[in-house]
């Protein structure tokens, strides 16, 4: 497949949004440091969840391997929303960006909205309702379809014209991604890390309470991707242990529309990801956004 | 993260610890900068999930050399299991050389802590600028590790200890006056790092290489928090992984060094 029929192979598009290819950075796995050379491997660029004000994080340690994934509990550090826009375009590789926020309140969440809709850098916004790692802004509002679909109402009414995007926990996926399409959500993002434990046997504690990533999820992933995707109207963004091709092929069968890939570009380049999903689709004779939900449709 | 293949020229086991050197085409590497690595290919699958961070224990013609001690798959794979290896390019930020004039420095590492010290070593004498090195010896060091001390630090003045709770302090006594130093450059157990950041504290300027867990390696993930003096979690990855010591928090009179990933 030469060049131009190989990118065309691989564009999607998202909530209207152009991308070159279906990879989206996961929130907190692709930092500014790290952005040399990504401009041809993702579609738009997703920089770490932001909270209105500062936040330290949470102490270390932050992160344990286990079997086929990793453990983290990095605690949301983040500058704040205010050095955040002034750091933004440092995010500017010529790619769309995506800023991924989490707020202790609702109120907090909409006033976020607000000041995002109002940049005209900021091209989506992804909510994070539910980081399993904080205190506050985390899984609570992942509680039930009722605070989804009260949080994402009140957001969708302060981001004006900009689509939103909501990213939930993998408990009752189907049921909160229902409500958060019912208020207005343009995209839901399955599913953020799931909530895991380290015990360290020897000295019989805890090591680490955070949320798991990695190919350990992929299955579970796939399935809340899978039933969502069939339940809604609205795309699904899939995210979770993707580290191969084929799995981004996978997801996108499932009926993902475009796929966050998280801790599998801390094991591998992202561009082999890429190289390999191009390698796929050219062997099948399909184009990428022929995939989404084609599964058990051949 | 991107992983360079390249030819494992050697690997020597020296007890616990091996030596593994690999071919590197670049013009330098600076000191304290450290590397992610892998064995093997990865068609087998991604196991163990993440590579490895370690220092870059030296580099001369276009060779680079890792020291590190066998802790769990990961460590082993790149002990045993292949003839390639699989390298990032060396990252963070390293020793700062800068206003240490022509010396006398101090390089003072402990176990296997010592990996930065040969390159620095290396670079110091290249610079022409005066050093000395000490290096703990912990009580369960091997023969064959002792022997290979005594050939990547022919000079250093080795301070064993009986691991009992004085021990952090053994190479301190070894160093003696810590003031006749422009500098100390430290790279050790947790314990040490703490007391020897004590010691220094207002009077001499040290720098201190801290082992970290990591996970992405380039700043991304803010897996390798450090505690530092005003509050906040720099990463290992990115600020470090070498800091001043003034820099860092000194909870309870110690910095917190958590392990690296085995």
């Amino acid at each position: 497949m030469n060049p131009v029929d190989s990118a065309r192979a691989l564009a999607v598009e998202l909530c209207g949004i152009p991308l070159g290819t279906p990879l989206i950075p996961a929130a907190g796995t692709l930092g500014k440091e790290a952005l040399d050379g990504v401009k041809g491997i993702y579609g738009a660029i997703l920089p770490k969840t932001v909270t209105p004000e500062p936040r330290a994080g949470n102490p270390p340690p932050r992160v344990a391997e286990v079997p086929a994934g990793m453990v983290n509990s990095i605690g949301l550090q983040n500058p704040g929303l205010d050095r955040f826009l002034d750091d933004l375009d440092a995010y500017d590789v010529g790619l769309p960006i995506f800023v991924s926020v989490a707020a202790d309140t609702v109120a907090q969440f909409a006033a976020a909205c607000e000041r995002l809709s109002a940049d005209p850098r900021v091209a989506a916004v992804e909510l994070n309702l539910s980081c399993p790692n904080v205190e506050h802004g985390g899984l609570q509002f992942c509680a039930g379809p009722g605070t989804v679909g009260g949080v994402v109402g009140v957001c969708r009414a302060a981001l004006r014209g900009k689509p939103l995007l909501v990213k939930l926990t993998v408990e009752d996926a189907v049921a909160n991604a229902i409500a958060a399409e019912g208020a207005g959500a343009d995209a839901v993002t399955l599913v953020n890390t799931v909530p895991a434990l380290v015990v360290d046997a020897r000295e019989r504690r805890v090591f680490l309470r955070g949320g798991l990533s990695g190919p350990a999820i992929k299955p579970v992933a796939l399935r809340a991707v899978y039933e969502a995707s069939r339940a809604l109207g609205v795309p699904v963004v899939g995210c979770g242990g993707v580290a191969s091709g084929t799995d981004v092929a996978e997801f996108m069968l499932a009926g993902a529309t475009a796929v966050q890939v998280g801790s599998g570009r801390f094991a591998r380049d992202a561009s082999e990801i890429l190289g390999e999903f191009a390698g796929y689709l050219s062997a099948e004779g399909l184009q990428a956004r022929e995939l989404t939900g084609l599964l058990g449709r051949n | 993260m991107k992983l360079h293949r390249t030819e494992a020229l050697s690997r020597e086991r020296f007890g616990d610890h091996v030596r593994l050197r690999y071919r590197w085409d670049a013009p330098s590497i600076e000191p304290g900068r450290f590397i992610v690595a892998r064995a093997g290919d990865l068609s087998a699958g991604l196991a163990p999930f993440l590579p490895r961070p370690f220092f870059v224990h030296d580099f001369a013609d276009g060779v680079a050399s890792l020291l590190f001690e066998v802790r769990g798959a990961g460590t082993a794979a790149l002990a045993d299991w292949g003839a390639d290896v699989n390298v990032s390019e060396p990252l963070g930020r390293g020793f700062d050389l800068g206003g240490i004039g022509d010396g006398p420095v101090a390089l003072i590492g402990g176990d296997v802590w010592v990996a930065p010290l040969k390159l620095l070593a290396r670079r110091l004498a290249l610079l022409g600028v005066s050093h000395d090195v000490y290096l703990e010896l912990p009580a369960t060091a091997s023969e064959t590790y002792v022997d290979l001390l005594h050939r990547a630090y022919p000079s250093a003045t080795l301070a064993p200890t009986d691991g009992g709770p004085e021990a952090p302090r053994t190479v301190l006594e070894r160093v003696g006056d810590l003031t006749r130093y422009r500098a100390v450059f430290a790279s050790g157990p947790s314990e040490m790092l703490a007391v020897l950041s004590e010691a220094c504290a207002g009077r001499i300027a040290a720098q201190l290489a801290l082992r970290e867990r990591m996970a992405c390696a380039d700043g991304s993930c803010f897996g390798c928090a450090v505690a530092m003096a005003d509050g906040s979690y720099a990463r290992a990855c990115v600020e470090g992984p070498v800091f001043a010591a003034e820099e860092l928090a000194r909870p309870s009179g110690g910095v917190t060094i958590a392990g690296a990933l085995p």
